[in-house]
């Protein structure tokens, strides 16, 4: 399979930019997705791999399981002794890391464009032959526990995962991606081999190359992964997520600032109606001059800062609006101003003006997150592995072309409290 | 979609210092032509940051007034017409420099050029905005103090560099911000400019139109600079262990370190490879971290610095630890070994190579994009240095070899004398 997208910078009014270079896409015989985006702004090559699979995945009695194997993705297979990686790595010059989502895990090395293809290699060797040492995946866990513990400290953190367990009572995305430490207690080599024999597969799996390729990217793609073995397992068929059917608060004290997070559901990002909803989010506070910022920050100054955003998740997607109170103030006030002002986004349509901002905005920022290609690589392998190639230039192109219509009657179908969300309050103490 | 990765920290030191401010003009404008690329960046640096403010927190405050009002505009409308245009047009206030920032689409350059000229030099800092900026701040520095691994350092920074203005956060504090009042601004912006403006502009530009388009906006500016009075020096509290409370729920947070060097120092660069061997290069490779978190598994993040913060003022050799409130005194113990290892032990031919190769690898990835060119240009504006030029950091990683790391290393860490502050659960 071949298909390519065409693509470069674009910025005038009323264009929507691509990604820079040439996206090929081909598929190898064991069924590993392959893109290459040549791109020569800078000598420097970023691969990304993405195995599409994360914590939607696990089972819940070893919730964890998708991030615990990432760290251990990288404490040794059979080429690479524990820490190898990050050694070789450091020894040529070069970065990697890798982050495990709801939907996703993936992982990725940035070199120099003449010592990239030790990336394949590496990736190769521990799709295949990971070792799972049980000591190391006991000393690990201790590691994960500690992130744990960082996460449940942070005042953001917490209440965000209490808010989504809130709002996704049912279903994955309700659960933290680290885990408990109960699931992780109940969670060991035989578990993690079971997960990464399922799911880390080359049909299961869509590795980007991106930045100053060579001609010769495929070929080398195709000799170190395209011997490796095929058969994933199917995906664990999840239930529709089931939102609450009212409003429901949640309530905790911590730290000194009043933060708020409001979260409603939204479309899935595979949804049409998921672009439109992202463009409400920056109609409501993408920038200063926003609905939500300019109200309840430089008029009522109630809030220090607005945001809000839609996630991009596989399944249903929700909306979240955050904030953190300037000191003082009543918690009761911010709360009725939110409602209020959310109240009159339902109701009015917005300005041609307001609208126009809005779209330069997500053009503007969608532009600011491709710079570098890195960006690039990791945008690409998200999309390519869950959505379609050109999910995002699509979305920002959907974004461009919404009316205020559009944009009224998704407010009115999204931004309803009361018909079923979870507020929550983090208090000063 | 939540995201969680290895929380790997690399190495922030980006250099530093150096004694320019003495011989700096009235206006230094630096430009380069970054090919393709589809964003242009200016960057307004006035070298009059927190290091030079009269009282806490006039620096961050003065910087963030800038984006409040001009002579021609308020602050609803500087905000209208920059998102019209889908740029990003702020204001800051720093440690060494407050200023305007302003990442425009590339059609947009001469525009974006001119409001942040507009923002640095007609400001006309309006009262009821400033009462509300400095609320603002309060509610950052509070934010900010909610998380337990900043409130540590606040405290780990009071000890190294009292009664230096590095000691305190650079928002200022509570009480500061409370009295602070639009004259303090107007005040302190006057000596700001004073002290010299710095201009960096990258981007797919023409770059003698944009040096001389900057020169004519500028070009109210006095000829030549005056540098600020500077600060007392750093002496730190005396105390060589000190405990924070923190709202963290089970964890503790576990600084260790003491003052370095500059970064005008001769031996920057050999601290920066020795950093590497350490704990700030790429993964976890760095002696602490394998350590700490691959061997004993004590910390999900572990890295280590020796020229953290360096600038005008000393930067410092840290360690940090975010272990168990139950390990705390082994995690303490590896640090202290490990650095004494290096100190006494030295490095091996390995470890400098694969340093030196991972600084220099990394290199590239830090001049892809317009934004980062233009921090690039005004920092080296700023501190008297060719630091854009990837050929002189090339030669001054090369000439660092083995004996002269452990030379380094010798001259300015000493694992005796390490101060320690842990944050620690309330």
């Amino acid at each position: 399979m071949r298909i390519k997208t065409r693509g470069r910078w674009r910025s005038g009014a009323g264009e929507v930019p691509r990604l820079p270079g040439t996206l090929a896409l081909h598929r190898l015989d064991n069924g590993l997705t392959v893109g290459l985006l040549a791109n020569r702004q800078a000598p420097v090559v970023t691969s990304a791999l993405c195995y599409h699979a994360g914590t939607r995945d696990e089972e819940a009695r070893h919730g964890g399981a998708a991030h615990f194997l990432e760290h251990m993705m990288f404490k040794g297979s059979a080429a690479y002794g524990p820490g190898e990686i990050d050694r070789r790595t450091q020894a040529l010059g070069g970065a990697n890391n890798a982050f495990t989502s709801h939907d996703a895990t993936v992982y990725y090395f940035n070199f120099a464009a003449d010592r990239w293809a030790e990336a394949l290699a590496i990736e190769a060797d521990r799709m295949a032959h990971l070792a799972l040492d049980p000591a190391e995946t006991g000393s690990e866990r201790q590691v994960i526990l500690e992130e744990i513990a960082m996460y449940d400290s942070d005042p953001w953190d917490a209440l965000e995962m209490a808010t989504m367990a809130r709002l996704f009572p049912d279903h994955a995305y309700g659960r933290p991606v680290l885990g408990t430490k109960e699931s992780l207690l109940a969670t060991g080599d035989i578990d993690l081999r079971r997960f990464h024999s399922h799911f880390y597969r080359p049909d299961n799996a869509t590795l980007i190359v991106a930045g100053d390729l060579g001609d010769d990217a495929l070929d080398r793609v195709t000799a170190a992964l395209g011997k490796l073995e095929a058969g994933a397992a199917p995906h664990p068929v999840l239930s529709p997520a089931t939102f609450p059917t009212a409003l429901e608060r949640l309530d905790r004290d911590k730290g000194e600032v009043p933060r708020l997070l409001l979260a409603l559901p939204a479309p899935a990002a595979s949804d049409p109606e998921h672009a439109i909803a992202r463009l409400l989010a920056d109609l409501l506070a993408g920038g200063r001059a926003s609905q939500l910022h300019r109200r309840l920050v430089d008029e009522l100054e109630l809030c220090a800062w607005i945001s809000a955003d839609v996630s991009d998740n596989l399944d249903s997607g929700h909306f979240s609006i955050t904030a953190e109170l300037i000191p003082g103030v009543e918690p009761e006030r911010a709360e009725a101003a939110l409602f209020a002002e959310l109240a009159i986004r339902i109701a009015t349509a917005p300005s041609e003006e307001e609208l126009a901002r809005a779209r330069q905005i997500a053009i503007a920022d969608w532009v600011f997150d491709h710079e570098k290609v890195h960006q690039q690589a990791v945008s690409a392998a998200l999309s390519v592995a869950l959505f379609t190639p050109d999910h995002h230039e699509r979305q920002l192109a959907a974004m461009v072309e919404a009316t205020a219509d559009d944009l009224l009657a998704a407010a009115e179908r999204w931004l309803h409290p009361e018909r079923g969300a979870v507020l929550g309050w983090s208090y000063a103490r | 979609m939540t995201v969680a990765d290895r929380g790997i920290v690399t190495n922030e030191s980006v250099g530093k210092a150096a004694d320019a401010l003495g011989t700096r003009t009235g206006l230094t404008v630096r430009a380069r032509r970054v090919e393709g690329a589809p964003v242009v960046a200016v960057r307004i640096w006035i070298p009059s940051g927190a290091r030079a403010e009269t009282a806490p927190g006039h620096a961050m405050l003065t910087g963030r007034m800038l984006a409040e009002g001009t002579r021609g505009r308020d602050f609803r409308r500087i905000a209208e017409e920059a998102e019209n245009l889908g740029m990003n047009l702020t204001s800051f206030g720093g440690f060494e420099v407050y200023g305007v920032t302003a990442d425009a689409l590339a059609r947009d350059w001469e525009r974006a050029l001119e409001w942040a000229a507009e923002l640095t030099l007609e400001s006309t800092f309006p009262a009821d905005r400033a009462a509300f900026v400095a609320r603002q701040i309060e509610a950052d520095l509070e934010s900010m103090g909610d998380q337990p691994e900043v409130r540590t350092a606040w405290g780990f920074l009071e000890q190294l560099y009292a009664p230096h203005p590095r000691a305190r956060p650079v928002q200022g504090t509570v009480e500061s911000l409370r009295a602070a009042c639009p004259a303090d601004t107007v005040a302190h912006h006057t000596r700001g400019l004073a002290s010299g403006v710095l201009v960096g502009i990258a981007g797919a530009i023409d770059e003698d139109a944009v040096r001389k388009r900057a020169e004519e906006l500028f070009s109210s500016l006095p000829k030549s600079a005056v540098p600020n009075a500077e600060p007392p020096a750093p002496s730190g509290t005396g105390e060589r262990h000190r405990e924070v409370a923190t709202s963290a729920e089970d964890q503790a947070h576990l600084y260790m370190g003491h003052l370095t060097v500059p970064r005008g120092h001769a031996d920057y660069e050999a601290l920066e490879l020795v950093a590497v061997v350490l704990g700030s290069g790429a993964g976890l490779t760095g002696r602490i971290p394998a350590r700490i978190r691959e061997r004993e598994g004590l910390a999900y993040t572990a890295y280590a610095q020796t020229i953290a913060g360096s600038g005008f003022d000393p930067g410092r050799l840290v360690a940090y630890v975010g272990t168990s409130p139950d390990t705390v005194a082994q995690a303490e113990r590896g640090v202290v070994e490990e650095i004494a290892r290096l100190v006494d032990g030295g490095v091996t031919e390995d470890e400098l190579e694969e340093a030196r190769a991972y600084l220099l690898g990394r290199d590239p990835f830090q001049r892809e994009t317009a934004r980062q060119w233009a921090e690039l240009l005004t920092e080296a504006a700023l501190y008297g240095l060719p630091i854009d030029d990837p050929a002189w950091r090339l030669e001054r990683l090369r000439a660092v070899d083995r004996s002269a790391a452990e030379a380094a290393a010798r001259r300015h860490l000493r694992p005796a004398d390490l101060l320690v502050t842990v944050g620690l659960p309330e």
